[in-house]
């Protein structure tokens, strides 16, 4: 039997709804990269380099409050440092590859494609480590059209920047529901919460923000190690369920959400 | 700060935890306790930053009264539970955000 051959179309057909779902989010992105103060040209570059909407929306915010370049780069690094895990878990796909072509393919990883990667190595082994760069490629077009487009509208609209700032609290907001799949994880996000609040009022920094992360993250994960191994009865381990589970039966479309 | 050097900084920032685990790991196999520690670095800053957002005011005061701010973060989470879609819940802020902003 002939292997299967994914040609540039079937990619595209992959890669679409990922495409689509950044146009939105780009285009807000790219009016508050605008309104912070960065040209065209600059946002451009940006999305191609950076290719994140929570570092984008994170640079942004930092920009409009004057924080200094070693915070700057510290609060950036500590949100991408999630990448290092999605990196982590891909690799052993591309154990075959050589070098520049691991560069290329982690340069322009991100949570979105690295989803619509994982679930096709996962599930089809036809799925190959250039096909999943294509879904990084069309997804990075996609995403830096709507953040200049976003950029183009800005210039010529005047925005109320305390609304579009809140883009970034919904983006996390997002993310951390998807992720609270078990409730030791929502107790680490709530004492993460809350020694934020402390050590930024304390400290008058957004050090503070780092210093809660490292002390929560650490925390949780000492707690679930320590329960686990101990008192796996624990309610804390329970997981929480998420809302198909009360309202439908369990359907196709619930393995892509 | 300097457009140019704000766009290394970032990319930097951005490259690093990208790149160095990915090709460190595509020869070797991935230490358990890494794996766990990482898994609750992303939840704890993405809750930090949206604390400081709504509770921390811009000279590092504490702040309780960012009424809009707390419905529009209750309702998003709300949206995105039931909708799981990153998209409708970041446009879905945006205008709550700002229809509340008209009223509070």
């Amino acid at each position: 039997m002939s292997e299967k051959e994914y040609t540039w179309r079937e990619v595209l057909r992959e890669a679409t709804p990922l495409c689509l779902s950044y146009v939105p989010i780009g285009l807000a992105c790219g009016v508050l990269l605008h309104a912070s103060g960065l040209s065209t040209l600059i946002i451009a570059l940006l999305s191609c380099i950076v290719y994140s909407g929570g570092a984008q929306f994170l640079i942004a915010s930092m920009l409009t409050i004057h924080t200094p370049i070693g915070p700057f780069f510290l609060m950036l690094f500590f949100l991408e440092l999630r990448y290092a895990l999605l990196g982590s878990s891909l690799s052993h796909y591309l154990r075959k590859e050589t070098h520049p072509f691991i560069l290329r393919f982690a340069f322009s990883l991100n949570d979105e494609n690295y989803a619509v990667n994982y679930l096709k190595f996962a599930t089809d082994k036809y799925w190959k480590p250039k096909n999943a760069l294509l879904v990084e490629h069309y997804a990075l077009i996609s995403w830096a059209s709507s953040n200049v487009i976003g950029s183009l509208i800005g210039s010529s609209l005047k925005i109320n920047l305390v609304v579009v700032d809140f883009a970034l609290t919904a983006l996390f907001l997002y993310m951390v529901t998807m992720q609270s799949k078990k409730r030791i994880i929502i107790a680490t996000a709530v004492l993460s919460g809350l020694l934020s609040i402390m050590f930024c009022c304390l400290f008058k920094s957004t050090l503070g923000i780092i210093l809660a992360t490292i002390m929560a993250s650490t925390m949780g994960f000492l707690v679930d190690h320590y329960l686990r191994k101990n008192r796996p009865n624990s309610p804390l381990l329970y997981k929480v369920h998420g809302p198909e589970l009360h309202h439908r039966k369990t359907t196709e479309n619930d393995i892509n959400s | 700060m300097n457009s140019i050097l704000l766009v290394v900084v970032a990319g930097l920032a951005a490259f690093i935890p990208r790149y160095f685990p990915t090709v460190f790991f595509s020869k070797r196999k991935l230490p358990e306790w890494f794996d766990e520690w990482m898994s609750f670095v992303p939840v704890s800053l993405f809750t930090a930053l949206i604390a400081k957002s709504i509770f921390v005011t811009s000279t590092y005061g504490f702040i309780a009264t960012n009424v809009a701010a707390i419905i529009a973060a209750i309702l998003v989470i709300v949206i995105s539970y039931y909708t799981h879609s990153m998209a409708i819940s970041v446009v879905s802020g945006l205008v709550l955000m700002w229809i509340l902003k008209l009223f509070l």
